[in-house]
């Protein structure tokens, strides 16, 4: 037996401290957040940090996210020149660590909250299965993309030799936290609920006009 | 005198039998108390509703109050040294961020010191606020509002993403300098262990239910 929705019931469950409540009390009883049914304009959340965020993936990777100054000669490097260094050097596990984590995260990322939203909106079919696992995996993994810009802070840290060798951020690097920073907002604005409450609204007109189901 | 802390039950507040809801497929199940170490699934989609952890007051005070202490040793020992030539430069998270406000980057600077001193401060400080009292009963002034920054905080405690991002720069620098770990990367890593356990060492349900038995 499935258990009943509680959408149906009014009930709203507190995003703080996970207490179910009748909507109608506005806050919850026990920590006094503002309770909601869904999370508010869920999709029109998600998608505009969504657009920021891919406005914000070119500047992050055609903008140098470092600059190496070494013996006067200066060269400023994009991740993906980052990348290729180490992919010539024979490092392949680490040219793949920061190729996934930088350039194949946040597309994917992107594209699978897109998708969501096109899902919970009713453009797409939803199957909340296996959507959820896609949902949960983008929770996951995103804050790992965020390694680049931890290298550039520990590099520009470290690498302040004078005349021998100093490195300095690029603009690339804000560009790169920004995309990490609001494809994370992004996954939070998402409610998963949409999907389900959508699966649901089709499943009434399919049936309707049909004899119940025993 | 022997305080048998591990075995303070999960209490249930007044009030009746309690309901949770699925907060991915919002299915409405009635809430039983389950045994330590076992997890309430949802009927519907499967995703965890709420889990009793074993001692998890007692974890939770005791991870995040080591987390605490090894913030202590992280800041004030050296983290990674790097020797090049007759050089040497030393580093830490507070140094890596102040290093980029200085380079101008602020924004992206003050992004690192939240994601990698203040968001774990906050954690594991508001955690031992919360529980230790907890454990005797008690519930801190403030708690709720404690418990409720926490939440909020943690999806930005980003200290194993640090560390990956050390472990690549010594790769980048490998061939160009030679680097020395100090006892602060040793504290780093036990930390990321420690904050990890903690969040992980009881149930947000937990919590907030014996947040409301204590009040009363
Ligand atoms: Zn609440
Ligand atoms: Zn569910």
């Amino acid at each position: 037996m499935t258990p009943p929705r509680a959408i149906h019931r009014a009930i709203a469950s507190c995003h703080t401290c996970g207490l179910a409540s009748p909507v109608s009390l506005g806050k919850c009883p026990r920590c006094h957040s503002t309770l909601h049914l869904r999370k508010s304009n869920s999709i029109q959340r998600t998608l505009a940090f969504l657009i920021a965020a891919s406005a914000l993936y070119i500047p992050a990777n055609i903008l140098p996210i470092m600059v190496v100054a070494e013996f006067g000669d200066v060269l400023a490097s994009t991740i993906l020149e980052g990348v290729a260094i180490f992919w010539r050097k024979g490092d392949y596990p680490i040219a793949l660590v920061i190729f996934i984590a930088s350039i194949l995260i946040p597309v994917l990322k992107i594209i699978a909250l897109f998708w969501l939203c096109a899902a919970a909106s009713g453009k797409v079919h939803p199957s909340p299965a296996a959507l959820g696992r896609v949902y949960w995996i983008t929770e996951l993994v995103g804050r790992w993309s965020m390694v680049d810009v931890f290298v550039v802070a520990v590099l520009v840290a470290l690498v302040q030799l004078g005349a021998l060798m100093t490195i300095t951020p690029g603009p690339a690097a804000l560009a790169f936290a920004g995309v990490v920073v609001f494809t994370m907002f992004a996954a939070m604005s998402f409610d998963p609920r949409l999907l389900w409450d959508r699966l649901e609204s089709l499943e009434k007109t399919k049936t309707s006009g049909n004899p119940p189901a025993p | 005198m022997k305080r048998r802390l591990s075995i303070l039950p999960w209490p249930r507040p007044k009030g009746g039998p309690r309901q949770t809801v699925c907060h991915f497929c919002d299915s409405l199940h009635d809430s039983s108390p389950i045994p330590e170490g076992t997890a309430a699934r949802c009927l519907r989609c499967g995703a965890t509703l709420y889990q009793n952890r074993p001692a998890s007051l007692v974890r939770a005070t005791a991870f995040s109050l080591s987390a605490l202490v090894l913030m202590v040793v992280v800041h004030s020992f050296p983290f990674l040294t790097m020797h090049a030539g007759s050089d040497h430069t030393t580093l830490n998270p507070i140094a890596s961020a102040a290093a980029l406000i200085d380079q101008g980057s602020t924004l992206v600077g003050i992004s690192v010191a939240i994601f990698t001193v203040f968001a774990p401060l906050i954690l594991a400080g508001g955690l031992v606020y919360v529980c230790a009292p907890l454990l005797f009963g008690h519930a801190a002034p403030g708690a709720r509002l404690v418990a409720r920054w926490m939440h909020r905080t943690e999806p930005w405690n980003m200290i194993e993403v640090f560390l990956l991002g050390v472990l690549v720069s010594m790769m980048k620098l490998s061939k160009t300098a030679e680097l020395e770990f100090g006892p602060g990367f040793w504290a780093f890593a036990a930390l990321m262990i420690c904050m990890a356990a903690a969040i992980a060492g009881i149930d947000r349900n937990e919590l907030w239910d014996r947040l409301e038995v204590a009040k009363s």
